[in-house]
C-alpha cells in the first residue's frame, strides 16, 4: 500500500489551503481595517493588506511551479 | 474499432466536461462572484490549460488497471468499447435521474466490468486498482472536508472583528473573499483538467497500445492529449448553459469565505493528486469540501442523511457501471453483429436521454451533483430562524 503518498497528498492538501487561505484571509482583514474612520496609518495597512493578497498570488504559483512536469525537469 | 473506441472515448471526456462544470463555477455564480457567460468560459479555458499541465493520471489509468503488455493477458480494443459503453450510459442515466455520481469511477467500473466478463477475472490488477482507485476514492473527500473545515474556522477566525472596548461585532467587511472565489474557482476548473482529462487520454492511449500502434507502457501522445483537452473543454463550456439557469437554490446560502476554503482545499487536494497520479473524482472532492466548510462555519448544520445519499449514489456506482459494461462485453464477443448492436443501442439510448432532457422542465438533473452537496450543508440564518419560531409559536416567546 502507498500510505506514504497518500499522506503527503494529505499533507500538501493541507500546507497549501491553509497558505493560501491565511494569506488572503490576512489580506482582507488589513483592507477591513484600513477602511475604518478612524485610523492612523490606513496607507500602511493598506499596502501589507495587497502585499498579503501578493503572496498569496506567489504561493499558488509556485505550488503550480511544482506541479508542472515541464519546470522540473532539469 | 479503434476509431469508433476513440470517438466513444471523446464522447465520454464531453460528458465528464459537463458533468462537472458545477464542481467548480457553482459557488462564485450563487454567490454572484462571476457572471455565468464568463465564469464558464474560464472553466472551459481553464479545463484545457489543465489538461496539458500533468499526465501523471492518464499513467494510471493506461498503465496500471487493466494488465498489459508481454506478461499479461491480451486487451482488445473490443473490451475498451464495452467499458466505454458502461460508462458513457451510467453517465447519462445518473445525469439525467440527478443522481450524485462520479464520471471517473464510472470509467473506471466500466472497464473492469467489461474485463472480467470479457477476459476474467485475472486481467484486472486488484493491488494498483486498490491503491490507486479504491483508497484515494475513500480519503481523498475526507482530507479535503477536514482541510476545508480547518481553513473555514481560520478564515473566520482571522476576519473577525470585535470592538476592542464593547466587544460588539463590528461590521465584518468579508466581501474581498467575493473577488478571491474568482481565483480558487480557476484553480479547481484547472484542476479538474489535469485530474478528469487525463482519465480518457489514459483510455485512448490504452486502445493504441492493445491495437498495437503504441509501446506499452509509453505516456499518452500529443495529439491525444490535445484532443482530449478540446472535448472536456467543449463539455465544460455546453454544460455550463444548463446548469446556471437551474442553479441558485441549492448553494446560495454559501457565504463568499466558506466558499473560499472549499475551493481552496479542493483545488489543492486534487492538484496534490493528479501529481501523485491518484485518479480520484473530482465530484466526491469538491463535495467533501463543500460539507466541510459548512462543518466549519458556526450556525451551520450538516443534514448527514443528505450526505448518506450521497455516499450510498458513490457506492452504486462502481458495479453498476461494471455490469453494463460486462454485458456490452458479452454482446461484443459474439462478433461484429455484436458490435453492432451494442452501438446502435448504446447510441439510440444517449439520443433518448438527451431528447428526453430537453423535454423535462429546464434540468434539475445537471445541478445536482453539488448542488445536493450544498444542500446537505443547511446555513441556518439565525434571524430567519428566529422569526420563523417566533411565528410558529408566539405564546411560547411572549411567556419568556
Amino acid at each position: 500500500m502507498k500510505w506514504l503518498e497518500l499522506l503527503s497528498v494529505a499533507g500538501a492538501t493541507l500546507v497549501a489551503a491553509v497558505t493560501v487561505v491565511v494569506l488572503y484571509a490576512l489580506g482582507v482583514r488589513l483592507t477591513a481595517i484600513a477602511g475604518d474612520a478612524q485610523q492612523p496609518s490606513p496607507k500602511l495597512k493598506r499596502s501589507l493588506a495587497y502585499s498579503c493578497f501578493g503572496l498569496c498570488g506567489v504561493a499558488v504559483l509556485f505550488g503550480l511551479y511544482l506541479i508542472i512536469p515541464y519546470f522540473s525537469k532539469p | 474499432m479503434v476509431a469508433l473506441v476513440i470517438a466513444l472515448a471523446l464522447f465520454f471526456d464531453f460528458t465528464n466536461g459537463f458533468h462537472d462544470t458545477a464542481n467548480a463555477m457553482a459557488t462564485p455564480i450563487a454567490t454572484g462572484a462571476i457572471k455565468p457567460k464568463t465564469a464558464v468560459t474560464l472553466a472551459a479555458i481553464l479545463n484545457l490549460v489543465g489538461a496539458f499541465l500533468s499526465t501523471e493520471v492518464a499513467k494510471t489509468v493506461s498503465g496500471g488497471i487493466i494488465r498489459e503488455g508481454s506478461d499479461a493477458v491480451p486487451i482488445t480494443p473490443d473490451i475498451i468499447f464495452a467499458g466505454l459503453m458502461g460508462a458513457i450510459l451510467w453517465n447519462m442515466i445518473t445525469w439525467l435521474k440527478g443522481l450524485p455520481s462520479s464520471s471517473s469511477h464510472a470509467l473506471f467500473g466500466g472497464l473492469i466490468g467489461a474485463a472480467i466478463a470479457g477476459i476474467g477475472f485475472s486481467s484486472v490488477n486488484v493491488e494498483t486498482l486498490l491503491q490507486k482507485v479504491i483508497l484515494p476514492a475513500i480519503f481523498a473527500p475526507v482530507i479535503a472536508g477536514i482541510v476545508a473545515y480547518l481553513c473555514t474556522k481560520l478564515a473566520y477566525a482571522l476576519t473577525a472583528r470585535h470592538d476592542p472596548e464593547t466587544g460588539d461585532k463590528l461590521t465584518q467587511k468579508r466581501g474581498g473573499f467575493r473577488t478571491g472565489q474568482i481565483f480558487t474557482s480557476s484553480l479547481v476548473a484547472l484542476a479538474h483538467g489535469t485530474n478528469d482529462a487525463q482519465k480518457t487520454m489514459g483510455i485512448i492511449t490504452l486502445v493504441l497500445i492493445a491495437a498495437g500502434t503504441q509501446a506499452p507502457g509509453s505516456g499518452p501522445q500529443v495529439w491525444v492529449i490535445g484532443a482530449c483537452a478540446a472535448a472536456i473543454a467543449l463539455g465544460t463550456y455546453a454544460g455550463g448553459w444548463r446548469i446556471i439557469r437551474t442553479m441558485g437554490s441549492g448553494l446560495t446560502e454559501v457565504k463568499p469565505a466558506q466558499g473560499f476554503a472549499a475551493e481552496a482545499s479542493t483545488a489543492s487536494a486534487i492538484l496534490a493528486s493528479s501529481h501523485l497520479g491518484f485518479a480520484l473524482s473530482t465530484t466526491h472532492v469538491a463535495s467533501g469540501s463543500v460539507i466541510g466548510s459548512g462543518m466549519g462555519r458556526k450556525g451551520t448544520t450538516v443534514r448527514w442523511n443528505m450526505v448518506g445519499k450521497i455516499a450510498l449514489g458513490w457506492l452504486f456506482t462502481l458495479p453498476a457501471a461494471g455490469i453494463v459494461g460486462a454485458l456490452t462485453a458479452l454482446l461484443v464477443k459474439t462478433g461484429v453483429v455484436g458490435v453492432v448492436i451494442a452501438a446502435v443501442a448504446g447510441t439510440a439510448a444517449v439520443l433518448f436521454m438527451f431528447v428526453y432532457s430537453s423535454k423535462s422542465a429546464v434540468g434539475h438533473h445537471n445541478a445536482v451533483e453539488v448542488e445536493e452537496a450544498g444542500q446537505a450543508v443547511r446555513f441556518g440564518k439565525k434571524k430567519a430562524l428566529a422569526r420563523a419560531r417566533a411565528q410558529a409559536n408566539p405564546e411560547k416567546d411572549n411567556q419568556r
